[in-house]
């Protein structure tokens, strides 16, 4: 095999436009990934609450909502919020979102927060599911509303259980941000590729960019970690201040 | 194309996952510490990202022309293997240690304890995990989109572009195409389950 047909610039990364670019998609990305890992988690609690719930309609339609977006790739979900949403909208104002200069920032956001609710609904649940029956039931016999059963007794002790697998989720919906290049979201993976299309010396750029992804998610795996031996010790002691304070005996 | 492309890189990447996975269970220095950091750092990565450097990057730095579809698929594999590494861990790791002992006790060799007793049960535990990971590999092929290969995804944006009238029914028919085939892998894959009678934890 000949020799590498490539003369390796590593200074273009800190030359003036592109420095800005990589910047850019650095403060995109994190918003991304911090409003999408902040919406979705609501949602997923919502509709993973909904699923539980005795109204049938509820865990029907929250039932459907997550089967079928965890059928379909999230890349689906991004080109429908960029091309076909604005179309169905009526009354015009389609035309105004797809003037909106931020658009795909927006529909990215809207997109993932779709793709990831469905997931983290199935952790939601499968935590409070896993949390011991005798809470729930001393937890009524107490005389506690469901909105204050849940509040109070399920979900501490259920977030201690669900952590793990939330971390693993919420690293994925990281790297899931280079996704939203499909739409022209100027993120971090959207500037490689512009300053790759400009100067041809994309294997540098995107090399930085691989060490990026790769320390924000070996950082983020790490955090987790010690979150979760941090949560461990808390939960055990709110647990057992609950039981102390309502008299519940497990 | 998603299909071929998933069922290629599946096969690929379980056999490059079964090295990794048993590279980094072995008690050799130089063995285990490459292979731990480079499922460490492929899982750190995007699959996008892994994709752009196999497909674009690598043969430009090597100089050799490389067709689009096989950059992408190794992209994916590498992908793949390195989540295959961790599934195959897990399995050989939860296989009971008594079982391993009670092989060795009745003279087994290391080799035949590897392979008459410890993979049958690790590869029936790794069954579920697998499956699920199959079908988002499946999912994720539909990221080589952005290299430029027309599959599923492709190819309803581009009938979605040319009849912008029926751009709703044509994401519809896509939706539908890959609910369809994760529905299908994801029965199929709970039917083999159960027959293969997977050990619940007793």
């Amino acid at each position: 095999m000949s020799g590498l047909h490539y003369n390796f610039d590593w200074s273009i990364a800190f030359r003036h436009p592109y420095s800005d670019w990589l910047l850019t998609g650095l403060k995109v990305t994190f918003l991304l990934f911090f409003a999408t890992s902040i919406l979705s988690l609501c949602l997923g609690t919502l509709l993973a609450v909904m699923r539980l719930t005795r109204i049938r309609l509820f865990s029907i339609v929250a039932g459907a909502y997550v089967e079928i977006v965890r059928s379909i790739p999230g890349l689906f979900w991004l080109l429908f919020f960029y091309f076909a949403f604005p179309e169905i909208l009526p009354f015009g104002w389609g035309g105004r979102l797809n003037a909106c200069i931020d658009y795909p920032i927006i529909a990215g956001i809207i997109a993932l927060t779709i793709n990831n609710s469905a997931y983290v609904s199935d952790i939601v649940r499968a935590g409070l599911l896993a949390v011991p029956a005798g809470q729930r039931e001393s937890a009524v016999s107490c005389g506690l509303s469901r909105s204050q059963q849940y509040l109070h007794v399920l979900l501490p002790q259920a977030i201690r259980i669900m952590l793990p697998p939330l971390g693993t989720r919420m690293i994925h919906n990281f790297k899931n941000t280079s996704l939203c290049i499909a739409i022209s979201a100027p993120e971090l993976t959207w500037a490689t590729q512009q300053i790759e299309s400009l100067t041809f010396r994309g294997l540098e750029v995107t090399a930085l960019a691989t060490a990026f992804y790769c320390a924000v998610a070996l950082i983020l795996g790490y955090s987790f970690r010690k979150l979760e031996k941090r949560w461990q010790a808390r939960i055990q002691n709110n647990a057992s201040w609950i039981t102390r304070q309502y008299g519940i005996l497990d | 194309m998603n299909i071929l492309m998933a069922a290629i890189c599946l096969s690929l990447g379980l056999g490059g996952g079964v090295v990794l996975g048993l590279g980094r269970l072995s008690h050799r220095n130089y063995l285990h510490w490459p292979c731990a950091a480079w499922v460490e750092v492929t899982r750190a990565i995007p699959a996008l990202l892994l994709v752009f450097w196999c497909a674009i990057f690598l043969p430009t730095v090597l100089g050799r022309n490389l067709p689009l579809f096989w950059g992408a698929v190794l992209g994916l594999s590498v992908h793949a293997a390195a989540y295959q590494a961790e599934i195959v861990r897990a399995g050989i790791l939860a296989v009971p240690k008594g079982q391993v002992d009670a092989a060795i006790a009745s003279g087994l060799t290391r080799m035949q304890t590897a392979r008459l007793v410890v993979m049958p049960q690790a590869f029936r535990m790794m069954l579920p995990t697998f499956g699920s990971f199959a079908i988002s590999l499946f999912k994720d092929t539909s990221i080589v989109y952005m290299v430029g290969i027309v599959d599923l995804l492709q190819a309803g944006v581009i009938v979605s572009q040319r009849q912008p009238n029926r751009m709703l029914a044509a994401y519809v028919c896509m939706a539908l195409g890959f609910f369809v085939v994760c529905q299908i892998m994801t029965r199929s894959f709970g039917l083999l389950e159960k027959k293969s009678h997977t050990p619940q934890a007793q």
